[in-house]
This record gives C-alpha cells, sequence and structure tokens, in this order.
C-alpha cells in the first residue's frame, strides 16, 4: 500500500541557512501525524514545501506514489493538500459561508449561488460537528475557535486528503480544544490524513498515531507511537535531558510595590484588588477571554477603566495614560510580542532604549555610543543569542525578542513588570531560559505579574496566582498548595465555593 | 546557521541599505552626466544649478516636513492650497507690517492651518487623506474668497522681493533656505528624541503606547511641521513672484509627495530618509531642468513625471 504522503531526503537551503539538511516523513491516510520540534528545526520550512510555497533544493516528496509539483500552491491544493496556518488565512468582512467557498465559489452563470454555498456550508459544518454554526455570519465576529472551523470547513470543501495544520490549539482553552480534537477524528474517519504540530506536547497522546522528530533541520526519529513518553521525547527534540524548568527561587519578602484597588472596566473586567510585593512573581491563570489581558492593559493605562485605583509604590496612576504609567515604573511585554511589543525592522539596540531616550541623550538629541553601550549591558546580562545588539529584531527567535522587550524595561529601571503570556511562541529549550530570565528580575526586586495558560508554568513558577474567570478573579491559590487541577478547575467554574476575597 | 556571526551582520546591513539611497544618488549623477553632454555649456552653468536648486526650493522644502507626516504613516494633501492661503491671508492681513511682518504673519497662517490637520488626525481620529482633503478644498476656496481671487501686489516689500534675486556667497536666497531646512530636518529626524518617536509611532503604533510615547501629540506635531515648512515655502514663492497669488501651489501636494516616496519613504509609516526626499527633490528638478533646456513641452514632462513615479515606486517595491 502507498502511503498518503512520502517525504524522502528533503534539502532546502536559503541563502546563508540550510533549513533542511534531509527530512523523511511518511503520512497515511486517516492518521493524526505529530510533527514535533523546537522552534527552527524545519517545521514551517517543511510545511512550506509540502504546501507549495516553497521550492525544495533537493528530495522528494509525494502524494498518493506521484510526485508533488513544487512551488504551486495551487497544485497542492488541487491534488488535496490544504494547510491551516496558525495566522488563519480567513477574509473578516465576509460571511461564514463566504470564506469556505472563497476562490472556488458556487455560480450559476455568471452569478454567485448563495443559496448552494449556504446549504453546502451548514453540510459542511455538520460533518466537522458544528451545524449549529451560522453560514451567513461574519468571520470577523466569530471566537478563534469557530474561525478555525471555518478554516477546516474551507478545507473540506477542496475534498482534501492531507490537511496541515500548525499550532491550532495554540488560541484555544482547554473546552475547545476538546471541539477541535473531536473535529479532527471527524476527518480522520473519513480517510484525510493529518499533520499534526503543536509546542503542547501533551497533547500528542490524546490526539495522534505517530510522531515524526525534528531537530536542526533533519528527522531525528519518526513513526514513533504517540504514547512515546514525554522525558524521551523532549531529549529527543532538544538534544539533551530536559531536568530543571523552573530555576529555584528565594521568597519573596519585599514591600508591596503595586496595589490594584477595585479596578473595572465594563463588561471585560469586574472590580479586581490585590497587591504584589518586591520580588514576587504572581500568576494570572484562567481560560482565554477572562480578563486576563484586560486586566494588565487597565494597570498599564492602555484602556480607559469605569473605576478604581493603580498605585505603584506611593503613587496613584492616573487611568488612561501609559506614558505616566510607563514613567511611574509599570513595564509590559504584551502577549503579541512582534505586532506589540517590537519594532521588527529595528536593531535590539533602538528596542532596548525606545522607553529610556531622555536619560541618554543630551537636551533634545539622542547618543548613538550611549544608547549602544546601555542597550548591550542589559542584552548581555540577560544573555541574549544572538550576542549582536546590532541585530535586528525581527532575526531573533521568539525567546530572545522577549528578552529585548524584558531588557528595556530593565534598562528604565521599572519596578512592576506586567508579562502576557511570556513563553507564548518560545519553543521547549529557550522556554528554561525565559523562566531564569524573570526569576532574576524578581530576584532584583521587581514586582512581576505574569498571565499564563500553560498550567505548569503557573503552578511550577509563581509564587501566588490569581485564576480569573469571565472578568472576575475567581480564586487565590499560594505557591506550595497549587496544582495544575485546582487552577483548572476554578478557570472552568468547577471549584468549590472559595473564600471570600 | 553556518555563517559566521560578523558575516550575517554584514548582510543585514546590507539588506537593510534602501536601494534609493545608493540608486538616487546615481541617478542625479547620470542626470548631470547626461545634462552636461546633451546641453554642455548651458546646463553645467553655476548660474543654471544654482536655478535647478530655486526651482526645486518650494516643493522641497515641503517635502521636508511631507516627510515626518509619511513617517508616521500619514500624508497632507492640503499642502498647495494652504501655500496659496498662508501667502494670500500674509498679503492681505500683514501687508501694513513689513516683510517681516508679512513673512511672520505667512508662516503663522500655515502653521494654524497645518494645527487644524494635526487636531482633525491626531484627536478627531479622522483618517489623514480626508482630514486633509478637505483641508485642501477648504483653504484654497479661503485664498479666493480674501483676494477676491487677484494677486495681492508685494512689490513694495523690497526686502521680501529680493529674495528670489539676492545671493549670499552667490548662492540664491531660496536655494539656502531649502538646503537648510533640509539640514535641520535632517537633524530632527535622525538625531533627536523627537525624531525616533516619530519613527516609532509610525513603525508601530501600538508598541509606541506601551513603551511609554504619547502618540497624539506626535501625531498633532508633524502637521504642525508640514505647516511650518509650507509657509516657508509660502514665503520662498511670494519673494519669487513679488505676489501673493491665490492660484499658486496647484499640484504642489503632488510634487512633494513624489519627492519623498522614489526618495524611498515608505507610504505605510516607519521607514523615512531624509536624504532620500533631498535626492528625490533634485532628481525631479534636474530631469525638469533638462527637458525644458532641451525645449520639451511641459505637457510632455507632465506625462513623464507620472512615469518616473510609477517607475520609482515599482523599484521600491521589489526591494521588499
Amino acid at each position: 500500500m502507498t502511503a498518503l504522503l512520502e517525504v524522502r531526503g528533503l534539502v532546502k537551503v536559503y541563502p546563508g541557512v540550510t533549513a533542511l539538511a534531509g527530512v523523511d516523513l511518511d503520512v497515511e491516510a486517516g492518521e493524526v501525524h505529530c510533527l514535533v520540534g523546537q522552534n527552527g528545526a524545519g517545521k514551517s520550512t517543511l510545511i512550506k514545501c509540502v504546501s507549495g510555497a516553497a521550492v525544495p533544493t533537493s528530495g522528494t516528496i509525494r502524494l498518493l506514489g506521484q510526485p508533488l509539483g513544487a512551488g504551486q500552491p495551487s497544485a497542492a491544493l488541487a491534488a488535496g493538500v490544504a494547510t491551516m496556518y496558525q495566522e488563519l488565512d480567513l477574509v473578516a468582512d465576509l460571511s461564514v459561508a463566504a470564506n469556505i467557498f472563497l476562490g472556488h465559489e458556487r455560480r450559476r452563470g455568471p452569478l454567485l449561488d448563495l443559496r448552494a454555498m449556504r446549504r453546502e456550508a451548514t453540510a459542511l459544518l455538520t460533518r466537522l460537528g458544528h451545524a449549529t454554526l451560522d453560514p451567513d455570519a461574519r468571520v470577523a465576529e466569530l471566537r478563534a475557535a469557530d474561525k478555525q472551523l471555518v478554516s477546516m470547513a474551507r478545507a473540506l470543501s477542496r475534498n482534501v486528503r492531507l490537511l496541515i495544520m500548525d499550532e491550532p490549539s495554540a488560541i484555544l482553552d482547554p473546552p475547545e480544544v476538546d471541539a477541535l480534537f473531536d473535529v479532527v477524528r471527524r476527518l480522520t474517519a473519513d480517510g484525510v490524513g493529518v499533520i499534526y504540530i503543536s509546542h503542547r506536547l501533551d497533547e500528542i497522546a490524546r490526539i495522534g498515531d505517530r510522531i515524526t522528530v525534528l531537530r536542526d533541520g533533519a528527522t531525528v526519529a519518526s513513526n514513533l507511537p504517540a504514547t512515546t513518553s514525554l522525558d524521551p521525547l523532549i531529549q529527543l527534540m532538544v538534544g539533551r535531558s530536559f531536568g530543571e524548568v523552573f530555576p529555584a527561587r528565594a521568597a519573596p519578602v519585599g514591600d508591596v510595590v503595586l496595589s490594584v484597588r477595585g479596578l473595572r472596566r465594563h463588561p471585560d473586567l469586574a472590580e479586581t484588588s490585590f497587591e504584589v510585593r518586591a520580588g514576587e512573581i504572581l500568576g494570572v491563570g484562567g481560560l482565554v477571554g477572562a480578563g486576563r489581558t484586560e486586566l494588565l492593559r487597565a494597570i498599564a493605562g492602555l484602556d480607559p477603566v469605569d473605576g478604581g485605583e493603580v498605585r505603584v509604590r506611593d503613587r496613584v496612576l492616573p487611568p488612561g495614560r501609559p506614558d505616566l504609567a510607563v514613567a511611574a515604573g509599570v513595564g509590559m511585554a504584551p502577549e503579541e510580542r512582534k505586532s506589540q511589543g517590537l519594532w521588527l525592522d529595528w536593531t535590539q539596540i533602538r528596542n532596548v532604549t525606545i522607553s529610556s531616550l531622555a536619560s541618554l541623550g543630551r537636551g533634545p538629541f539622542t547618543d548613538a555610543g550611549a544608547e549602544q553601550r546601555a542597550a548591550a549591558t542589559h542584552l548581555r546580562s540577560l544573555v541574549v543569542r544572538p550576542d549582536d545588539p546590532r541585530r535586528l529584531a525581527s532575526e531573533l527567535s521568539g525567546g530572545n525578542q522577549q528578552k529585548v522587550v524584558l531588557a528595556r524595561w530593565l534598562l528604565h529601571t521599572s519596578v512592576v513588570l506586567l508579562l502576557d503570556e511570556p513563553t507564548r511562541g518560545v519553543d521547549v529549550g529557550a522556554k528554561a531560559d525565559v523562566y531564569r530570565v524573570i526569576a532574576e528580575l524578581a530576584g532584583r526586586g521587581l514586582a512581576i505579574v505574569m498571565v499564563s495558560s500553560e498550567l505548569a508554568e503557573l503552578v511550577g513558577f509563581c509564587d501566588r496566582i490569581l485564576v480569573m474567570r469571565e472578568g472576575a478573579v475567581v480564586g487565590e491559590l499560594h505557591g506550595e498548595t497549587a496544582t495544575e487541577e485546582l487552577v483548572l478547575r476554578h478557570a472552568l467554574r468547577t471549584a468549590p465555593q472559595l473564600e471570600a476575597r | 546557521m553556518t555563517a559566521s556571526p560578523g558575516s550575517r551582520a554584514g548582510a543585514a546591513a546590507l539588506r537593510r541599505m534602501r536601494i534609493q539611497e545608493i540608486a538616487l544618488p546615481l541617478v542625479v549623477v547620470a542626470l548631470a552626466v547626461i545634462g552636461t553632454i546633451l546641453k554642455g555649456s548651458i546646463f553645467f552653468s553655476t548660474a543654471n544649478l544654482w536655478n535647478v536648486l530655486v526651482q526645486a526650493s518650494v516643493a522641497g522644502t515641503v517635502a521636508v516636513g511631507m516627510t515626518f507626516v509619511i513617517a508616521t504613516g500619514g500624508i497632507d494633501l492640503a499642502v498647495g492650497s494652504v501655500l496659496a492661503a498662508a501667502a494670500v491671508i500674509g498679503g492681505h492681513y500683514f501687508h501694513g507690517l513689513g516683510s517681516a511682518g508679512f513673512m511672520l504673519g505667512t508662516v503663522l497662517a500655515a502653521v494654524v492651518f497645518g494645527a487644524i490637520n494635526g487636531l482633525a488626525v491626531a484627536w478627531l481620529r479622522i483618517v489623514p487623506f480626508v482630514a486633509t482633503l478637505a483641508t485642501l478644498a477648504a483653504a484654497r476656496g479661503i485664498a479666493q474668497q480674501i483676494s477676491h481671487q487677484t494677486p495681492v501686489a508685494l512689490y513694495d516689500l523690497e526686502a521680501l522681493s529680493r529674495i528670489g534675486s539676492l545671493r549670499v556667497l552667490g548662492i540664491p536666497i531660496p536655494a539656502i533656505v531649502f538646503l537648510v531646512v533640509v539640514g535641520l530636518g535632517w537633524v530632527l529626524l535622525n538625531r533627536t528624541r523627537y525624531g525616533r518617536y516619530v519613527i516609532a509611532v509610525g513603525g508601530n503604533r501600538e508598541a509606541a503606547r506601551i513603551a511609554g510615547i504619547r502618540v497624539r501629540p506626535i501625531l498633532f506635531s508633524v502637521y504642525l511641521l508640514v505647516g511650518l515648512c509650507t509657509g516657508i515655502a509660502s514665503v520662498l514663492q511670494t519673494g519669487q513672484l513679488a505676489s501673493a497669488s491665490p492660484v499658486v501651489g496647484l499640484g504642489l501636494e503632488l510634487d512633494a509627495i513624489a519627492a519623498v516616496v522614489i526618495g524611498g519613504t515608505s507610504l505605510a509609516g516607519g521607514r523615512c530618509t531624509m536624504l532620500g526626499t533631498l535626492f528625490g527633490v533634485l532628481t525631479f528638478a534636474l530631469i525638469f531642468n533638462l527637458l525644458t533646456l532641451m525645449n520639451v513641452e511641459s505637457q510632455i514632462q507632465q506625462i513623464l513625471r507620472g512615469v518616473i513615479i510609477l517607475g520609482a515606486v515599482a523599484v521600491q517595491r521589489r526591494d521588499h
């Protein structure tokens, strides 16, 4: 029997970089094949080659025994290869049905056959187990999970044989992930082969059949059973033992630095109060949409609030004034690092010094030498790689980009750090490095508020955890007694009633 | 991952170099060479070369301010109308105060128009294209209303009317003013905190807010700045004509924007170069000087202008 997809000896050389150095991959019809590896291991390049978005330097890609036309996305699509990228390629202002049939609209004569598309869209969504999704709804108004569904329905509408899913669970809550897996199983039951990429290794055993591990652009293990336990898997990925991920830290003992009193913003944030001490890492857990990002943005003055008070040391921050929050020592590392945290076409230096220019120049003038020295000091202290402050931010990995943002606030001598999903998009090996940096910052006496969707991170790393649900803090857990299960129970409303806060 | 860090950084620096920064100076030199070959004695005379700069001075001065506006991702379509309105306001209301009074009044009027645009963009959040389109229409109307559609003669303002003819160290005043404005613009954009904030806001507005930059005052200020430049250009223009006409500055916005864009500044904001703007201005000025020397009709020049803009922007696109 021929495999659905057979990749042999795939090599892709970009100028100066060998992205793929001989990759083999076999995917059978009806299986979920998990593709794992660190960032930069070659997963994205492999996907681009298979989907026709990139032309391989050498090697073969066969679908059902037939060579796949290289570098032609339309040919790959016609052969039945569909790709769901992280950034879903949907048109926000069009309806669900219009998106599903984008590029192959049903027509009657020269006119669009809206009725047929609506009907077929509903049929496709029903096949995916989501008959209730309205085919006339505008995609912009859908939740992330529903958008993915539209993306999958679109793949189905094209008679997909091989569906490539790039980190589909990254933007989903646990219940939504369950629903996603249900949809994936329906697809595989229909004989569709799925290549599933995820940084959440615990998902593999739940959804996968087999695993292929990439490292440094080559296949280091293929066709492992999905039941392979995490430790050997991580070892294969990083080429070393995982061991201690979270650095050991002393308990915080400092004074209260950040104090939030009755902060509220309709409808995202119910009255919220808490304090954070110098040297403390406060975790904020909860599902996507529980109001965690809104809480951080309200503290930072980025969004207007309806009431409440934010105090940094003895200073009350005027609401809606991010510049004054920064001046008072509040630094924010947003979740959307690339679109909100950095200027990707700037050097590391400029990204670090942007908030401290007044103290680095004379009068209204900037001082390139002083900028360079100040930035380099802090970039080195956080061990940013590559060690070249003139390198553009776009050329850094996710973890190192995060460190550049942190270096900015270190240089600014911030006293409060608001971190929104600081390890999102950071690969396994580099996560430990980000934890080390955050722990070090706490060690220097910064008060840290850290929003995270990774339960292990909250429980293993934070001193204290607030759990939010529907815009309100519904639970507070302390370091030693916190468990992943407890956090999830609060987040999902299955926890026993807590003491009134 | 195989190349050494040094060579990769070098390659990065090379990639960062905008193609226009190398190409445009070459174009300017090539135009000068062509001009010398074709019309040697007339073209390559000091008189003609200064003449090129004088002719470029009005649009060029505006282009400096325009570079800041476009760096924030905005645009100012009103500069031509504002140039005329400022001249007429100066000529009508500040005429009696002498040359200095006229200049001050004209510049002030242009800055007020800039402030109106800035308020509309920064605080009323009107798209720059629309806000300045409205000002384009209104300012031209104001110029015609105040002047009753007739130019205000300014021959009696002696200092003003000598702007076109007076030379310092052999250099015509408009050329000096243009080059000084370019120099100051370069310093402001590349060597001050303010310039960095302008580029920061243009490159990534939300990141700028999060970094603690006050976005609205920055947006407001660039329209003020282009107003200031337009006011100076208005003085240069009226000085050369010795009258304040309500119909000057027609199409000025296109000249200024075209020079900025072929210079390599991105209309999307965040990427800008003052030297590019200078060379953009010089390229257009040299081309039209040459064509005029060769007796090419002005409508043909106009067509060529369109072709040049299209070609230059096409090259810029490939650079991305």
